[in-house]
């Protein structure tokens, strides 16, 4: 299929892709050393689910799509250099800025194998050989890191492992535990649950317009020191203060790309890039897939194209589709190309990490902002300050309903989904819908759709009330 | 007023200290499991929490973050009254300062709050000699750990976590050809201690209650005037001590009687064992900002000795790493014989379910995982599990 240029830009399928492929390469594509047809994926990796998705038709789709396919051999490539190899989990964005303040460190989230079964079907076998190991059914698809760790066949084995402790989801701490259990020595850091400051204790401002007491800011920042400590052995140079600042300048820069990319795309009238894409682009934000500067470059390219299809009124998703917002990651890609199918589109969105979304502050001294920034972790907070953000964010992106995607055996997902559901409901009037995803959720999709179209449908009813 | 707290290891004496009652739900008796009307996932303990909280409206409650259906139990009901709830930020980590500066600044934060519901910031004195009477409770209470029978022993320590008293049973029970357990896991309040029966009934012997609430929350400290980092009692405090000396004299009986903790009717609850240590002792209203630089630095001794004491006993699945937990269990799995564990895991609870196959790869021994559930029903299903489970054992 030839997508026409001039007009709306096409969601192709994996072996449309190909074709596509090859038209670029005839016309000149330059691609990094990663770069190649999307389809060998299935082949070299058996990311058979690609088969099942669509996708952006953009050279910068096919390069984000490719740099992400590519992190785990990456990460082998880099290790084959020398480079130190650092697993951080759980936080979210705070270890891996420290970690790529340190020449020849990289970090990546293990915590990523959540995606694995997704990405490959179940074919991996990942979920049967965690429930092997004592996690079964009942546990996060996170659970597929801990095979993950055993067999060896996806992310190299990292020389170092950080996980935070405290306020966290209790499956993933277990998960970590277990795993430490099993042979992987783990070391722990204190997350405190965020509190409001009380009466008599200074408010200290958080990225996020959030604010936490300077004993809080104090204990994070006092553990950071200590993790830096840490992975300065590991390099066998002291990560200090002005290594520090300059990864987190670096670390902003993806971050104001990645803010801009956002305001683009969900502030457009219809979107000029797909959700699928979106969400994989917002995951850039956390430990830059393994390489911070070709995220750069990448995001760089994204918003190159979404600026310029917003210029010329294409988009990959009409002006009449209703504005989602979406809350939590789905263990399913494909779910946010349904969402697409049956007449939605993001307009904004809580992957649970805000936090990595928000510029680290510059201008304090870098332990003590980045201590801030981990801190405003929405999943680290109550439920009711996430919710806040929430109704602001829908606000700020005129959305026209909410869902909260569950995800399958994990802890906040019990109560989480109440309670923000109520809030939003009570704030906006706005339609809410919980929906939990599988890994794989094309056995569901007669339920998924009828309940996404009802949700779809009465947002779009609104608004020919609103209209009248 | 009563004050509900819904773990161990938020230090009931402090709470004790400012003049208030301290209530660990394990024993409440309104503390029911109904089925959650929220979806499914929602641990019955942290549900039964959220319902306590809104049937006992005159009544504050402590949850704690240790466990994310608690913290997230706190944030369903946070917004409905000001003031009658709090969250204690319990640290998982525990090798660390950090831990030690959470724990102390969590149990200044909580005496604010005590204030605010009409308790008083405690005088060294007062605290000391409530430390010293927790002290001695515990001692006593582990002392007859190996002889009280499960079931009276589990109750003797949830009135413990009550009313601060011990009551144990005069005599031990029949030990038999029965099997010797270790029952491990979360809470297991009044509602469910019919498992003990269960399990005696099958054939099995709970010598090991290290479920939440078991002996887990129960450790042998140095009396305070032995320990460098307490403040020396006044003479109130030196009587508590006197009081615990002739308790102790008589606990060369294992099981005695059910011993007051003080002098006066049995059942008194310890509230009056201190009163007359803490009559002169108590800061005035508005908690420590209006002490004495003197008092503050008694009062900042304790309260830090103990966080460090909570801190240096805590043995519970949720720290990180919870090797304590698994060098408690093997040291008393040993030295009273259990043949098999017991895993009493909330439908829900990840911590403890993701520990079932580590407790049998550390120990080498049977385990027989369970759902607690919130409702009764499924103790037909709970008891054919024990006695096949029992059975296997013979």
């Amino acid at each position: 299929m030839k997508p026409n240029r001039m007009t709306s830009p096409c969601k192709l399928t994996l072996s449309e892709w190909d074709g596509r492929y090859a038209e670029l390469v005839r016309a000149g594509l330059r691609e990094p050393d990663y770069g190649g047809p999307l389809s060998r994926h299935v082949v070299s990796e058996g990311d058979l689910r690609l088969r099942r998705l669509r996708f952006d038709d953009s050279p910068a789709a096919l390069r984000l799509w490719n740099f992400l396919l590519t992190e785990n051999q990456r990460l082998r490539q880099a290790r084959a250099r020398g480079d130190k190899i650092v697993g951080a989990m759980k936080d979210l964005g705070t270890v891996p800025v420290m970690a790529y303040s340190l020449p020849g460190v990289r970090a990546f989230y293990p915590d990523g194998a959540w995606w694995t079964p997704c990405l490959m079907e179940c074919s991996d076998g990942l979920l049967q050989q965690a429930e092997a190991l004592g996690i079964d059914a009942s546990f996060c698809p996170v659970r597929a890191m801990l095979a993950a760790f055993q067999n060896g066949e996806h992310f190299p084995r990292p020389d170092l492992l950080i996980c935070s402790a405290g306020a966290v989801c209790d499956d993933f701490s277990a998960i970590a535990q277990r795993l430490e259990q099993t042979g992987f020595p783990i070391v722990w850091w204190e997350m405190p649950r965020r509190r409001l400051p009380e009466a008599g204790e200074t408010a200290l401002a958080l990225p996020g317009n959030l604010s936490a007491p300077p004993i809080q800011v104090a204990c994070v920042r006092e553990e950071l020191a200590r993790l830096a400590n840490v992975l300065g052995e590991l390099a066998g140079r002291p990560l200090d203060a002005p290594a520090l600042a300059g990864g987190i300048r670096e670390a902003n820069k993806v971050r104001r790309l990645l803010a801009a990319l956002r305001r683009t795309v969900y502030g457009a009238p219809g979107a000029p890039l797909p959700a699928l894409e979106m969400l994989i682009a917002e995951m850039l934000a956390i430990h830059f897939c393994s390489d911070r500067e070709e995220s750069v470059a990448v995001l760089a390219d994204l918003l190159a194209e979404a600026e310029s299809r917003l210029r010329q009124g294409r988009f990959a998703v009409p002006e009449t589709a209703v504005r989602i917002f979406w809350v939590n990651p789905v263990a399913d890609l494909r779910a946010m190309n349904l969402l697409e199918d049956w007449g939605g589109r993001i307009c904004g969105s809580d992957y649970m990490f805000t936090h990595a979304l928000e510029p680290i502050p510059e201008d304090l001294p870098p332990l003590e902002a980045l201590a801030r920034t981990a801190l405003a972790d929405p999943m680290a907070g109550s439920t009711l300050a996430r919710a806040a953000r929430l109704v602001a964010d829908c606000r700020a992106t005129r959305a026209e309903a909410v869902v909260v995607a569950r995800i399958p055996g994990a802890s906040h997902c019990a109560r989480e989904g109440a309670l923000i559901r109520q809030v939003v409901r009570r704030e906006l009037g706005l339609p809410t819908l919980e929906l939990e995803i599988p890994p794989v959720c094309d056995a569901l999709l007669p339920m998924l759709g009828s309940r996404l179209q009802a949700l779809i449908e009465t947002g779009r009813q609104r608004r020919v009330k609103r209209v009248k | 007023m009563r004050l509900f707290y819904t773990s161990p290891w938020v230090p009931a004496e402090w709470i004790r200290a400012h003049g208030l009652e301290p209530r660990g739900v394990w024993y409440a008796d309104d503390f029911a499991f109904e089925p959650a009307p929220l979806s499914a996932g929602v641990c019955a303990f942290a549900q039964a929490v959220v319902r306590l909280a809104d049937l006992r409206p005159q009544s504050a409650v402590i949850f704690t973050t240790h466990c994310d259906q608690l913290r997230r139990g706190f944030d369903a009901v946070a917004g409905t009254v000001p003031g009658r709830f709090f969250l204690f930020n319990l640290p998982a980590t525990w090798q660390t300062p950090v831990a030690e500066r959470l724990f102390c600044s969590e149990l200044e934060r909580l005496s604010h709050f005590l204030v605010g519901l009409g308790g008083q910031a405690p005088s060294a004195e007062r605290l000391q000699a409530v430390l010293d009477h927790y002290g001695r409770a515990r001692r006593r209470l582990l002392q007859a750990a190996p002889a009280c029978p499960a079931r009276q022993y589990a109750e003797a320590i949830a009135r413990f976590h009550w009313d601060g008293s011990v009551c144990l049973p005069e005599h031990s029970g029949p030990v038999g050809a029965s099997i010797p357990l270790a029952l491990v896991g979360g809470p297991l309040p009044r509602a469910q201690w019919r498992l003990l029966e269960v399990l005696e009934r099958a054939g099995g012997r709970v010598v090991l209650n290290a479920t939440e609430a078991g002996e887990r929350s129960l450790w042998a400290a140095e009396p305070a005037r032995d320990r460098g980092d307490a403040p020396a009692s006044d003479g109130a405090g030196a009587q508590a001590g006197h009081i615990a000396g002739a308790s102790e004299s008589e606990a060369g009986r294992a099981l005695a009687c059910c011993v007051p903790p003080h002098p006066g009717p049995a059942h008194e609850p310890c509230s009056a064992a201190v009163s007359a240590a803490g009559s002169g002792g108590v800061s005035p209203p508005g908690g420590t900002r209006g002490k004495t630089p003197r008092a503050l630095a008694g009062e900042d001794a304790c309260a830090t000795g103990l966080a460090r004491e909570y801190l240096a006993h805590c043995v519970d699945v949720f720290q990180r790493p919870n090797t304590r937990l698994y060098a408690w269990l093997r040291e008393r799995l040993d030295a009273r014989g259990a043949r098999g564990l017991v895993l009493w895991a909330y439908v829900g609870c990840d911590l403890w379910r993701a520990e079932a196959q580590s407790l049998r790869e550390a120990f080498g021994r049977p385990l027989l995982l369970l759902d607690a559930e919130e409702v009764a029903s499924g103790w037909p299903r709970i008891t054919g599990r024990i006695e096949a489970f029992l059975e296997a054992l013979r």
